[in-house]
């Protein structure tokens, strides 16, 4: 047992990267040298592996179930992890290395900070804000959630979205600060933040995130789809409702990645009050550097006296809304082991059964001078080999989900959270994990089995 | 067939398992494991899905704001929206109601955990025990000590109500105080007492506290700033539940409270339960899709091929034996069946084994499936897995088992004896 420990303590403490720790790649490596060791003395032992490969030929309905099981729970496995890293793509893939998020004490959220009018004038005034043109870097927001009606439901489609909405004062200024360029064709909400006439109501000016575009672009029926300029998404010129108000697209972010994607930003002070918000919820300010960001977040921590604020570099912000994905990962790994378990249990049997039906040939290679390790090592190979196919095909399954999009939500814990539009990913770690997992399922099931074989008595084999 | 055949051939059965000992303990641990995760993974799906199915009576309406999450409303509305903004003649009036405040709090504000760190209701006590989902259906003895700790909860307006895991995380215990620090409200800090603790199962996880407290602290803030009030004091009001009976009172309720004069600045909405709920989870829609359509067909499939496999070797091993009942006089119909029935007895067995083990272990000692998905925090495993378990294990075995089975039952008497010979 401590063995096991060992093994799954790390993984769980370990500091994961891309969704798969180093450790997994450490286990890879040291089971692809088992093999490796276990083909070496095989053939220099003068094991006869040609016999263990034609039996897999001979017994091939056996073989092609036992490894269509592998491919499936293996494929299934890097489906799964591929969500999940697509979560930590999109949390580490958000915010500036010299940002500082502010919001105010104590706020878990966005979405209940709640920062006073008064306080933003000195806070952007602070030293260690860049500036340029004599104006500080810095992103004024109000982060708002908001339940909309889709206008024309679809089938299949939602009848609600909850829309990440963001009031920003100068969403260039925004741009900027959080690292968006703009699409080509569009352009950043004007000073005005609004355009045209309708019933005595301009539209309200909005960019857009590429996730939110596209995911809204579908809500459009059909038929309006058809004739749109973009029918894949909304684009510059396309009109939306936002709460009762249409709202017109001035352009598309470049947000592929990050949280950002799915998020609808506006003038702030039209929103804010239209949702009634009239504070700020969120202040960005860009340092020189990281130290710098963490020196400015620790002095609105600990030594600014006007306002009670909780400020972090945003990159530290972007990683605590890791938690869902953590919650996540451990429900695969758990649920990966249960399934790896019935896995083996097959491994297990088919090895059984295979050496309960070469019994004597057991025998005659007793007879002929084979050893019992040379017994051992030749069906524990067997088992491994019948894995590693099953792993094989299980990866190449599992690949075919890289880049598929998903929607989901990032949060640092209960009471707060963003949705999110990821891609799915799969990496060479996702795919190291997959085959791992089925080279330990052949070796744990094909152990026992082997161990049986080697304990049998040539002369009452033969029998 | 008449019961004997039935019990002969279930005899005949038994003892074919009983003689491949090792392998049937090998084939049924494999179909134990794959029942294992997809009893708990149908019970997560099973849960949100009850919980997003629209009832058609003892409905519950949920009054938010009508625009915004979180929805914050002041705290005049909820005497309005108690009687449902009944105000004509043939207006109705809901059976009952429950206001939700959202009070977030820490025990330390200097070294904010998410263990020292506490999200609690504030609502009026008695309301737990009519208007709370599975608190208003407790049974005798769980029924009565919980309304005692109710009535302790309405005697002290100080008082909080813990579930075990949180009283764990904590490590408090009922009788001691707590200072809890306000997060969502800041300067709106509370001194309370534990005055008891929730039934086991969906409460773990959560905290009440009586609603007078909190409106108390407001006022309390207001006299200690010269009478300005907190900047969220008429936010206060996050929910507003009313019981209605039908379909039918519920859209005349609706229209009451969404058409009032009272209701305007913010703007509310109701919906019911369900579709509150729907709306939180369309943000996990692609996630539900995929461990429904994608996750759980594939362990099903798996698990067919775990048992198809054991079911194929059995029969390849046995076509001596299966030539000898075919000379001995029995059908290949009976042969059929008898393959069949055995992956049935050992994927259906092994199947309710899992299931129940799964029910028991997880409901009665873990206290549900700790996933924390929107606002539920954990999920118990249904009754109804009971039956789940050796239905989705007999059925993969019986789809398993499918071809092997017509194999022993086309088993060609002389070929088998020409090679023995």
């Amino acid at each position: 047992m401590p063995m096991k420990l060992d093994l799954i303590q790390p993984l769980l403490a370990a500091d994961i990267t891309g969704g798969v720790s180093a450790i997994l790649r450490q286990w890879l490596v040291w089971l692809i040298l088992l093999l490796v060791v276990f083909t070496i003395v095989a053939i220099r032992g003068k094991i006869p592996l040609q016999y263990n490969l034609r039996n897999l030929l001979v017994r091939w309905p056996t073989t092609l179930l036992i490894s269509v099981a592998f491919a499936l729970v293996v494929g299934l496995l890097i489906t799964m992890l591929a969500f999940v890293n697509g979560m930590y793509a999109v949390t580490e893939g958000t915010g500036q290395p010299g940002n500082v998020l502010v919001l105010s004490e104590g706020s878990t959220d966005e979405a209940f900070s709640n920062l006073g009018y008064s306080d933003t004038g000195d806070i952007e005034n602070q030293a260690g804000i860049l500036r340029e043109n004599d104006k500080p870097l810095m992103s004024r927001e109000t982060f708002l959630l908001v339940n909309q009606p889709v206008e024309e439901p679809q089938p299949g489609r939602p009848k609600r979205r909850l829309l990440q909405l963001r009031g920003v004062d100068d969403s260039e200024m925004s741009g900027r600060v959080h690292g968006l360029p703009l699409e080509p064709g569009g352009k950043w909400i004007s000073e005005a933040g609004v355009q045209g006439q309708q019933e005595n109501l301009s539209d309200i000016e909005v960019v857009l995130g590429e996730g939110i575009a596209a995911e809204l672009g579908f809500d459009r029926p059909p038929e309006v789809r058809a004739k749109a300029k973009n029918s894949q998404r909304l684009d510059a010129g396309d009109k939306f409702y936002l709460r009762d108000r249409q709202a017109i697209v001035v352009g598309v972010m470049k947000s592929r990645g990050t949280t950002y994607d799915s998020e609808i930003w506006a003038k702030q002070s039209l929103v804010g009050p239209m949702f009634g918000k009239g504070t700020y919820t969120t202040l960005v300010c860009r340092t020189a550097n990281e130290a710098e960001a963490q020196k400015l977040a620790d002095f609105f921590n600990n030594d600014y006296d006007r306002a009670a604020l909780s400020a972090r570099p945003e990159l530290e912000y972007f990683e605590s809304l890791n938690e869902t994905n953590k919650q996540f990962l451990y429900a695969i790994i758990f649920l990966a082991v249960v399934m790896s378990i019935g896995g083996v249990f097959g491994v297990m049997n088919t090895m059984f059964a295979a050496i309960s039906q070469r019994t004597k040939d057991i025998g005659v290679l007793r007879i002929l001078g084979f050893k019992r390790w040379q017994i051992l090592t030749c069906f524990l190979l067997e088992s491994m080999f019948l894995a590693l196919i099953g792993g094989l095909i299980g990866c190449a399954v599992g690949c075919l989900s890289h880049g598929w999009s998903a929607s989901s939500v990032v949060s640092g814990g209960p009471g707060g959270g963003k949705g999110v539009l990821l891609e799915m990913v799969v990496t060479i770690d996702t795919l190291a994990v997959g085959l791992m997992v089925a080279l330990v399922m052949g070796f744990i099931g094909g152990l026992v089995p082997s161990i049986s074989a080697t304990l049998q008595r040539p002369l009452e084999s033969l029998r | 067939m008449d019961p004997t055949t039935v019990y002969k051939y279930f005899v005949l059965i038994v003892k074919n398992l009983r003689r491949g000992l090792v392998r049937s303990i090998l084939t049924a641990l494999g179909t134990m494991a794959l029942v294992l995760v997809v009893t708990m993974v149908w019970s997560v799906l099973y849960f949100l899905e009850a919980a997003t199915s629209e009832k058609s009576a003892n409905l519950k309406l949920i009054v938010t704001e009508r625009w915004q999450l979180p929805s914050q409303m002041p705290m005049s509305y909820a005497s309005a929206l108690e009687t449902g903004a009944a105000k004509d003649p043939g207006d109705i009036e809901p059976l009952d109601s429950m206001t939700w405040q959202f009070y977030g709090g820490t025990l330390d504000k200097d070294q904010r955990t998410r263990d020292n760190s506490l999200f609690a209701f504030a609502m009026e006590p008695k309301k737990l025990l009519t208007m709370m989902d599975d608190l208003d259906n407790l049974k005798e003895p769980e029924k009565g000590e919980f309304a005692l700790v109710v009535e302790k909860l309405e005697a002290n307006r100080q008082g909080i109500i813990l579930g075990k895991d949180r009283l764990t995380a904590l490590n408090k215990r009922v009788g001691e105080r707590i200072k809890l620090f306000g997060l969502n409200y800041r300067d709106i800090d509370l001194e309370l007492e534990i005055v008891g603790q929730f039934p086991s199962g969906r409460y773990d996880g959560s905290a009440v506290i009586n609603r007078e407290y909190v409106l108390q602290a407001m006022d309390q803030y207001a006299a200690e700033n010269n009478g300005t009030k907190h900047p969220l004091a008429d936010k206060t009001l996050n929910l507003m539940w009313l019981r209605v009976p039908d379909q039918e009172a519920f859209r005349k309720i609706a229209a009451q409270i969404e058409n009032s004069p009272n209701f305007t600045n913010p703007a509310v909405k109701c919906e019911t339960a369900s579709s509150g709920i729907s709306s939180f989870l369309e943000a996990y829609a692609d996630l539900l899709f995929g461990i429904k359509w994608i996750f759980v067909p594939i362990a099903i499939l798996s698990l067919s091929l775990v048992i198809s496999n054991a079911i194929s070797i059995s029969v390849r091993e046995r076509r001596l034996e299966l030539a000898v009942m075919k000379v001995l006089g029995f059908r290949p119909v009976q042969i059929l069946f008898l393959v069949l029935g055995e992956a049935l007895v050992l994927g259906g067995g092994a199947g309710f084994v899992s299931a129940f083990v799964t029910w028991f272990v997880v409901n009665r000692i873990m206290g549900g499936i700790k996933f924390p998905i929107a606002f539920f925090p954990s999920f118990a495993i249904p009754d109804e897995a009971l039956w789940w378990g050796p239905l989705v294990g007999g059925l993969a075995a019986l789809i398993g088992t499918v071809i092997p089975a017509v194999n022993a039952c086309r088993v060609k008497v002389t070929d088998v004896f020409a090679r023995v010979t």
